[in-house]
């Protein structure tokens, strides 16, 4: 469901249709030049078509400097931003010395464990000392370490699930994990905004892969009915299996999953359900056990339950949790547990802690007062902006929060006016977005107190002068 | 009152990031603006008569819509790895689905474009002959039994 003013909806079209215009005159006389000097491809085949990269090379790189910035400090609530130039319209960036000191609004930090913390940093250094960084070696080989079962056993008790698996990098979780579980003659049927690591996996499973309209129950129970009627594409056998992929929150939206909807419907058809909490493990619920407690699901119902540890807990690495005879068949088949290099010991030591600290198992209420704090400044936030007139999408108590700005000639220029302002925003636009729907998206983070928020950062009078030259200068 | 300048919609789910933009609220009114805009443009530039104008924007359009809907193949992004490359834009669109409310629009519009421009310069030659052969060519090109063939290979995959 996507809600645009007309105009502003013509306006994009059209903004994009010029963007397009011009790229393709630029291709057309970089062709002909090209025809004139020689190729030194010696005989070889080019090493992707032409067209393969035109939006990177004609699009994105025009506004180059406002994505990928380096930083050179911890992501904290400040931190420091390298500056950048180009001599050549942004098609190559160099690095400077300089640094700018700016607001974190992107870095996905929610709990604040991103910077040095009084339980976690302790034991994480311990630990390098006596671990080392890497295990050097996979799971099966020499790689597990008592850290590992430790690790594993704390997040299947934190998500409340009988058993789990841990992987190194949280993108590979979903894209290696979902070929083992699929294969041709199943059918997967994912959210229409789900992650491109899911995609991946989907597609790298050979399974068959429908989708259904974002957050939308009914539809999906159109699209499952659909499907169970027809069968297998051609031989019109009945599936082998079925699973249903969503989010807990969407990363894009800062909408919560309509989960209890979905549970109900996929029981009702017999599907298997897959979670995955990269954002809203630690984030949200009562205690930070994620979607489930916050929606009052039972964790039973939900089959496989998937989440990463780099936005809550200030680590790397994602999980899976399931039943015990799930996480068995995973460990003898899934090649990230086989083949990969396991997660790095202090890595591991700092998502312990980090989970200690959320439940109160290190004797203080700092992980309670944590949970509280991203909650209120996610919801002053939101109404502030609100206030301010920009159009905020997401729902209450999601941490993620959109702003949109439609078209494309915003996205330069909020990133690039914020950053003179010292705010450092994550602008995101097409493809990763519909293509109407260009924003920049604001994470908020646990580690800035409400009230500091309120009267430094927002300042009634002098903001909205900013605001309205920052319109001024947008129109 | 700001809110009821908002259009809400619904669009089918497309996983094909190169043809879902078409499926949003508003594609149609763009297209058929860009067109009267260009006929203004064009008139102005070149000072000709409507007629003439509107022959230049249709044959225009032709080559246009031609290159980018029924020649050009694959899609501007590599995370696709390739599974598009053998299929034009045309071919693309709504899933592969035809006779879709998408694909008769667009076939309806050469065809005004066609009687406007014809009209407009009285059915002379040789304005009359290069519109009929623009209309003939993308009509064609857009008929369902037409999905996925390559005239004697030209633009086949190699």
């Amino acid at each position: 469901m996507i809600s645009i003013p007309y105009l502003t909806a013509l306006t994009t079209y059209f903004s994009y249709g010029l963007l397009f215009v011009f790229g393709q005159i630029r291709d057309f006389f970089r062709k002909i030049i090209d025809w004139w000097s020689a190729n030194n491809l010696q005989g070889y085949a080019p090493i992707c078509l032409g067209l393969e990269d035109f939006y990177i090379r004609r699009l994105y790189l025009r506004i180059q400097d406002c994505f990928g910035r380096p930083i050179s400090s911890a992501p904290d609530a400040w931190f420091d931003v390298v500056e950048r130039f180009s001599n050549d319209s942004n098609k190559t960036l160099k690095r400077t010395n300089k640094v700018s000191r700016c607001l974190n609004l992107g870095s996905y930090n929610y709990l604040g464990f991103a910077a040095s913390d009084e339980y976690c940093t302790p034991r994480v250094i311990e630990s390098l000392k006596k671990y080392s960084p890497s295990t050097c070696s996979s799971r099966v080989d020499g790689g597990t370490l008592m850290v590992h079962n430790e690790l594993e056993e704390c997040v299947a008790r934190f998500v409340g699930k009988p058993a789990a698996i841990v992987f190194g990098m949280g993108y590979v979780t979903n894209s290696a994990i979902l070929p083992v579980l699929m294969r041709k003659g199943s059918l997967i049927i994912s959210d229409s905004l789900n992650h491109n690591s899911i995609v991946n996996g989907a597609r790298g499973s050979g399974a068959t892969i429908r989708v259904f309209q974002h957050n939308t129950p009914s539809h999906l129970e159109e699209v499952l009915r659909e499907q169970i009627a027809e069968g297998q594409p051609r031989t019109h056998r009945p599936w082998k299996k079925i699973m249903v992929i969503v989010e807990g929150i969407y990363s894009m939206e800062g909408e919560l999953c309509k989960f209890p909807e979905v549970i109900a419907i996929c029981k009702k058809y017999k599907a298997y359900i897959y979670l995955d909490e990269a954002h809203s493990i630690g984030a949200v619920g009562k205690t930070g056990r994620g979607v489930c407690e916050l929606l009052e699901v039972d964790t039973a119902d939900v089959d496989i339950m998937m989440g990463t540890f780099t936005k809550s807990f200030g680590s790397c690495g994602g999980y899976i949790a399931g039943s015990k005879e799930l996480i068995q068949y995973l460990k003898y088949t899934c090649p990230a547990h086989l083949y990969a290099t396991s997660i790095s010991p202090p890595a591991a030591e700092q998502i312990i802690s980090a989970i200690k600290v959320i439940l109160g198992e290190d004797g203080s209420s700092r992980g309670a007062q944590k949970l509280a704090r991203i909650r209120e400044n996610s919801n002053f936030f939101r109404s502030e902006l609100q206030k301010m007139g920009f159009e905020v999408l997401g729902d209450n108590d999601s941490p993620v929060m959109p702003i949109m700005l439609y078209n494309p000639a915003k996205i330069p220029a909020f990133s690039r006016e914020c950053l003179r302002q010292n705010v450092a925003v994550v602008t995101v636009a097409f493809p990763a977005t519909p293509l109407l729907l260009a924003r920049a998206r604001i994470c908020i983070s646990a580690s800035r107190v409400g009230d500091l928020v309120g009267i430094k950062y927002f300042p009634a009078e002098p903001r909205k002068q900013m605001e309205e030259e920052e319109r001024m200068k947008l129109e | 009152m700001m809110a009821n300048l908002y259009v809400k919609a619904t669009p089918p789910a497309d996983l094909n990031r190169n043809t879902e933009w078409f499926t949003y609220p508003g594609v149609w009114t763009t297209y058929i603006l860009i067109l009267f805009f260009a006929w203004l443009i064009v008139l102005s530039v070149f000072g000709c008569s409507p007629g003439m104008a509107w022959t230049i924007v249709n044959l225009a359009h032709f080559l246009i819509t031609y290159h980018f809907f029924h020649w050009k193949k694959g899609t501007p992004f590599a995370e696709d790895q390739g599974i598009y490359n053998g299929l034009t834009w045309w071919e693309q669109i709504d899933n592969g689905q035809q006779l879709t409310r998408n694909r008769k629009f667009l076939t309806v519009v050469p065809v005004v474009l066609y009687l406007i421009a014809s009209h407009t310069t009285d059915y002379q030659h040789p304005m009359l002959f290069f519109n009929t052969l623009a209309v003939f060519v993308l009509v064609v090109a857009k008929f369902p039994n037409m999905h996925k063939v390559r005239i004697f290979g030209i633009n086949a995959d190699k």
